[in-house]
């Protein structure tokens, strides 16, 4: 019987450059004490020796625009590489420096797509779509040199509205819990991104936080107090700019009722940088 | 669908080095083509992603979009 052995949530532009130019000496700082923190968390990770990692993420409109906007996508197949864009600007930059290509869990991704269908998830599938620095940030952040377990990419629609609710990506994290438990393999989860940061997707808000409700997501999750999480609105994540916490709700039903534990939380003018790990019985 | 138009070229902008290339090169020629109401084809041609993002460009493009993104 399979059981998650890791549990991990981060935001996911993970780059000291990145921060230097947005925020100063000051943000530099902070992203090196946060990816310090992640890289202790994968430390971790890795000595639970897990066969598969599920990493729950967003697309920023690099693989899915706009010929298809899925809600929940499960990357399906044998391999996934890293998105390509030339003369990468700002986020997109952070890849520059990755492995190109990385293994899949193709059973587990499969396992959970088709028992998701079965179970009335109408979960979309893809062999094909790259994977950007939503997922690739925190993954090599936590591994480090060690090699990265095969990945079970799965992508959710934070930002193109109509986005899915918080309470279906809880569900939908129910359900990876299930699938976990019936299969063989002990497996690692993380979710990505935020926490507050781009509020109204709004060009002259870069640069505003709510931080106000971040402790209060932070609050709930330390509590393991899930069910007002699962009342959130599009419109609060839109106004808070906390689109990518729909990720953190995946994680949270697939771990719940676990208590989180906040390994790093700093407050910049960009965006409230953020790790928290979960204690798992 | 206007909004569908905007993030579309914004896309291409980003994905297309040649369509890109022929944009910076001559905008307004560039865009000839394109379903765009007439403030959003001033947007483009002034490359002002801050009025592209008030008319519906997704922010993360607007950021990212190489040689033109706003920071």
């Amino acid at each position: 019987m399979g059981r998650i052995v890791f549990a991990g949530a981060m935001s996911h532009v993970l780059d000291p450059g990145y921060y230097d130019r947005a925020c100063g000496e000051h943000g530099r700082r902070s992203v090196l004490a946060a990816m310090a923190e992640i890289a202790r968390m994968g430390e971790r990770l890795s000595a639970q020796s897990p066969e598969a990692l599920i990493v729950v993420a967003d697309d920023h409109l690099n693989a899915f625009s706009f010929n298809c906007v899925p809600a929940l996508c499960v990357r399906i197949g044998r391999r996934v590489q890293r998105m390509v864009q030339d003369h990468a600007e700002a986020f997109d930059k952070v890849l520059d420096h990755m492995p190109a290509d990385y293994p899949l869990h193709e059973a587990l991704a499969n396992a959970i797509l088709e028992q998701g269908l079965a179970s009335g998830f109408d979960l979309a599938l893809s062999w094909e779509a790259p994977v950007d620095h939503a997922f690739l940030s925190p993954v090599n952040t936590l591994h480090g040199p060690r090699p990265i377990p095969p990945l079970v990419p799965i992508f959710v629609n934070a930002f193109v509205a109509p986005q899915p609710t918080a309470r279906r990506c809880f569900a939908f994290g129910q359900h990876i819990a299930r699938v976990v438990a019936q299969s063989p393999w002990n497996v690692g989860i993380i979710a990505t991104g935020g926490l507050s940061h781009f509020p109204e997707l709004s060009l002259p808000r870069v640069g505003e936080t709510d931080t106000v409700f971040d402790r209060r997501l932070i609050h709930c999750m330390e509590r393991g107090e899930h069910g007002p999480l699962q009342e959130l609105t599009a419109e609060e994540l839109h106004k808070t700019g906390s689109h990518e916490f729909l990720n953190w709700m995946v994680l949270l039903g697939a771990v719940s009722p676990a208590r989180a534990e906040v390994r790093y939380f700093g407050e910049l003018p960009r965006i409230n940088l953020a790790a928290v790990e979960w204690a798992l019985g | 669908m206007s909004r569908y138009e905007v993030n579309s070229l914004l896309y291409r902008l980003k994905k297309d080095a040649e369509f890109r290339a022929r944009f910076t090169e001559d905008a307004a020629a560039a865009l000839a083509g394109a379903d765009l109401t007439e403030a959003e084809r001033a947007a483009f041609v002034a490359r002002d992603m801050r009025r592209i993002n008030e008319l519906g460009g997704y922010l993360h493009l607007v950021m990212s979009i190489p040689g033109l993104a706003a920071h």
